[in-house]
């Protein structure tokens, strides 16, 4: 249970604070409503290269890390398809540094033709170790190249390539600044102990004198359905032979968003869920098998994907992740293992809230989400599923007809 | 438009919180650090049973991780199922040295987690079936993570630092799982699984009733002798490299072998390897990173085990720029032992640590992490209050002359994992 308070700063600012009971560290995070879906399809991997250049100092503050290591601090970002998030955390009496670097940061960047050419080179590395340089590396981007036609969760955050990023220009960082780094484009979260009238005026002091700017559109192309399966086979030299199959779900805090997490839960949450005892232990087929979902705001994934042991086809590792699927329809999920996954969603929720930097980083996704009902109340929502519902929800959704699956053959 | 900096406020150390000890009959101790803010438990079990005292491939890892795959009581699925219908975490862990199982639980289910916690460590039965299952199931695993850059860096870095057959270096084909049983597990268990050689920790918001429930536990160990097993000195080869055909990085380690935390020059290492590597404005990260772009990230570390430790830095970096890179990485070597660092510099390095200590501290179970190290150390709480004052009072001329008795180019091990140059 999270509480807090929330302000809008006449310059469209939203502001909220969390008054935390003990911790001795103040928790910054600035959301930013621009992810790679805010990409143009020929610039891809562009908000994620910007994440970068938001480090690169401004005219006032060459180096965006000094201040906060004078102050014991630790900062870092991060880039998803729909919002860029930044976080610092602060021994809390030194909180309005925190405050002050963000303030300064979007005021105005100072990015030379040189500092884009070296972070260029940095995000190219970062490419090439998380995607290139290891076996199934490039999975995300056949997937949603699969799945996706016309949204642009077609490409991932990394981009489609690193020509991308290669042909990114100075003139098209300062666009992206100007057009989405905007106080009215932006949620401010902090969590500390302090009284929440001190974060409030903190806040104020460092973001008001901020002019009021449009707040960018952003448009919503809704995907079509998989109306009929979707099936790519990569041949590559991977040490195990791999399936992914993806299925569209709905947009985030719609019904069957929630139906679709806990059945992955069902599925794959913890050591005594269905695929890891049936799948790998029992019968094993895999060596790892997971099913989750991606979560973006937009129309997500759910995933099923494991990889499968020396010696059994695929085709019959398929049959048995559909076969569980079957399974639920069949015979409906009893009421204690129901239960189970619920009771985990209300444990990880508490152990989640432990510290102010989670708590923080909380406060600004519900609010991006537009719903701070949810905030404090999803386990709610997960409380209410009924084994029907996710029967319901397999038959209507979870059809070989509408799956998109990915298969790794190892060569 | 400006605004005015905000002015630095003194940054208080954290209190470093002191345990209690409650011993067993036998002597075992249970340490306590209560901490009733947040309505969470953690108990963990520590054994000397990391993979230096196995004699046989992958036994000491194996009998951690299938401790809760069956007991005289419950079946491994039930139990998983025990656990995950409270929502407790269960965490089986093992590096070289030790061996470390912990359960986290809300503050109203701590009693069903430790039900669970009691079976689990004092009797487990390696069951066939499980077992078979779990060692397939593994050896599949570490032959896909053989595939990766990372691991294959890392194992090779182990046996060129410490020599392929050392305890500390030793990897094992994947194929050693197929002679694992469920026999010689409970061997293994038997003997290193004692009262002799393990501790537990309770953290969090307890009562007298949980943690008399956790000595009862401890109580349930078997008497033991200390297996401590002989490390030898380690062989060093300067240089190893491992093709990797098509790789687009070269993924690189430098190591030097040097001490354990025991040894008086092991702290002022740490804040070497901090300065050189240990956050994002550090030497390497401001040479390979920002001054050049060969990289997304470089690192350096003071490793601590139980019979040794050493100095590492990685970095993961276009192979094109593989001689380079290793050669910047030296250079920043000859740089920290031939200058003294200048104040600035070695002041933002104590608030590193510094800030870094308050981390681990500010969550619930930090304290329970940085004691369950002090003692493996044979040390106590203390040792993290000497070890602040060291950081805050060493001079740069100090470091200067640690680094340059230890960070010796004709001492260092390279390790590249890369493609063919």
């Amino acid at each position: 249970m999270i509480s807090y308070k929330e302000r809008t700063l006449p310059n469209g600012l939203r502001v909220l604070v969390n008054e935390d009971e003990v911790s001795q560290m103040a928790a910054v995070n600035i959301l930013y409503e621009v992810g790679s879906r805010d990409e143009e399809p020929n610039h891809t991997g562009f908000a994620h290269l910007f994440e970068h250049l938001m480090f690169r100092g401004t005219e006032r503050v060459p180096d965006f890390d000094v201040p906060v290591q004078e102050v014991c601090g630790e900062n870092n970002a991060f880039t998803s398809a729909d919002y860029t998030n930044y976080y610092i955390t602060t021994p809390k009496d030194n909180f309005e540094t925190a405050l002050w670097l963000e303030a300064d940061r979007l005021m105005g960047l100072d990015i030379t033709p040189e500092k884009l050419a070296l972070e260029k080179s940095v995000v190219i590395e970062e490419f090439n170790q998380r995607f290139l340089n290891r076996p199934y590396g490039e999975q995300w981007h056949a997937l949603r190249e699969m799945v996706y036609t016309r949204h642009p969760y077609r490409w991932p955050v990394i981009g489609l390539t690193p020509d991308h990023i290669r042909n990114a220009t100075l003139e098209q960082v300062r666009d992206f600044y100007n057009r989405f780094y905007v106080p009215s484009n932006a949620i401010l979260s902090v969590s500390a102990a302090l009284p929440a009238e001190q974060l409030f005026e903190a806040a104020e002091r460092y973001f008001g004198a901020l002019p009021l700017r449009p707040r960018p559109e952003r448009t919503t192309i809704e995907e079509p359905e998989i109306l009929a399966p979707r099936r790519r086979t990569i041949e590559a030299a991977v040490p195990a032979d791999q399936i992914t199959i993806a299925f569209l779900i709905g947009e985030r805090g719609c019904r069957d968003y929630y139906l679709a997490d806990l059945l992955t839960d069902l599925l794959a949450g913890g050591e005594s869920a269905r695929i890891y005892q049936h799948l790998v232990k029992e019968r094993r087929l895999f060596s790892a098998a997971n099913a989750y979902i991606t979560g973006e705001t937009d129309r997500g994934l759910l995933i099923l994907t494991g990889q499968i042991s020396p010696e059994v086809d695929v085709e019959e590792a398929e049959e048995a992740l559909y076969g569980e699927l079957e399974l639920l329809v069949r015979e409906p999920v009893g009421d204690y293992e129901l239960r189970k996954v619920q009771n985990k969603f209300e444990a990880n929720i508490t152990f989640g809230e432990l510290n102010v930097m989670n708590k923080a980083m909380n406060l600004g996704y519900y609010k991006m989400l537009g719903d701070m009902a949810l905030l404090n109340g999803e386990v709610d929502i997960y409380r209410s599923i009924t084994p029907e519902e996710v029967a319901d929800f397999i038959r209507r959704r979870l059809n070989p007809t509408q799956s998109a699956t990915l298969i790794y053959l190892a060569k | 438009m400006t605004i005015r900096r905000p002015e630095i406020k003194p940054v208080s150390l954290p209190a470093i919180p002191h345990y209690r000890v409650i011993r067993t009959e036998a002597g075992t101790p249970l340490y306590t650090l209560h901490n009733s803010t947040q309505g969470v438990v953690r108990v963990s079990f520590v054994f000397r049973a990391g993979t230096s005292t196995q004699s046989i491939p992958f036994t000491a890892s194996t009998v951690v991780n299938t401790l809760s795959e069956g007991t005289t009581l419950h079946s491994g699925k039930e139990i998983a199922e025990a656990l995950d219908f409270v929502g407790s975490y269960y965490d089986a862990n093992i590096d070289r040295d030790w061996a470390v199982v912990t359960f986290c639980s809300l503050k109203k289910f701590v009693g069903p987690t430790l039900d669970v916690a009691e079976e689990v460590v004092l009797h487990p039965t390696f069951p066939e079936r499980e077992i078979a299952s779990y060692c397939a199931k593994r050896k599949e695993q570490l032959h896909i993570q053989r595939s990766k850059p990372d691991q294959l860096s890392r194992e090779l870095f182990g046996k060129a630092l410490f020599g392929p057959e050392h305890p500390y270096g030793v990897t094992s084909p994947e194929e050693c799982y197929d002679n694992i049983t469920p026999e010689i597990l409970r061997q293994f268990y038997q003997s290193h699984y004692n009262a002799s050689e393990s501790f537990a920790i309770i953290c969090g918001d307890f009562g007298e009733a949980e943690e008399s429930r956790v000595l009862s536990i401890l109580e349930g160990l078997p008497a033991g002798s200390c297996t401590g097993c002989n490390i030898p000195e380690p062989t060093p080869t300067p240089l190893a490299t491992l093709c990797l055909e098509g790789a687009v990085q070269s993924s690189l380690k430098l190591g030097i072998p040097l001490f354990p935390r025991t040894h008086p020059d092991f702290i002022p290492m740490q804040i070497i390897a901090t300065a050189m590597g240990g956050y994002f404005g550090s030497r390497l990260m401001q040479n390979l990173r920002e001054e050049h772009g060969y990289t997304y990230g470089a690192y350096a570390a003071m490793i601590n085990l139980d019979k040794a430790g050493y100095f590492v830095m990685s970095a993961d970096v276009a192979a094109d720029h593989t001689e380079e890179a290793v050669a910047e990485m030296f250079a920043e070597m000859e740089r920290m032992a031939s200058e003294p660092m200048d104040e600035e510099e070695l002041s933002i390095v104590r608030k590193i640590i510094v800030g870094d200590v308050i981390r681990i501290f500010d969550g619930p179970f930090g304290a329970a992490d940085v004691t369950i190290e002090n003692i493996q150390n044979g040390e106590q709480n203390d040792y993290t209050e000497r070890f602040m004052e060291r950081v805050a009072t060493i001079t740069a001329k100090e470091l200067q002359e640690v680094a340059s008795k230890y960070l010796k180019k004709n001492r260092t091990t390279v390790t590249i994992v890369g493609p063919e140059r």
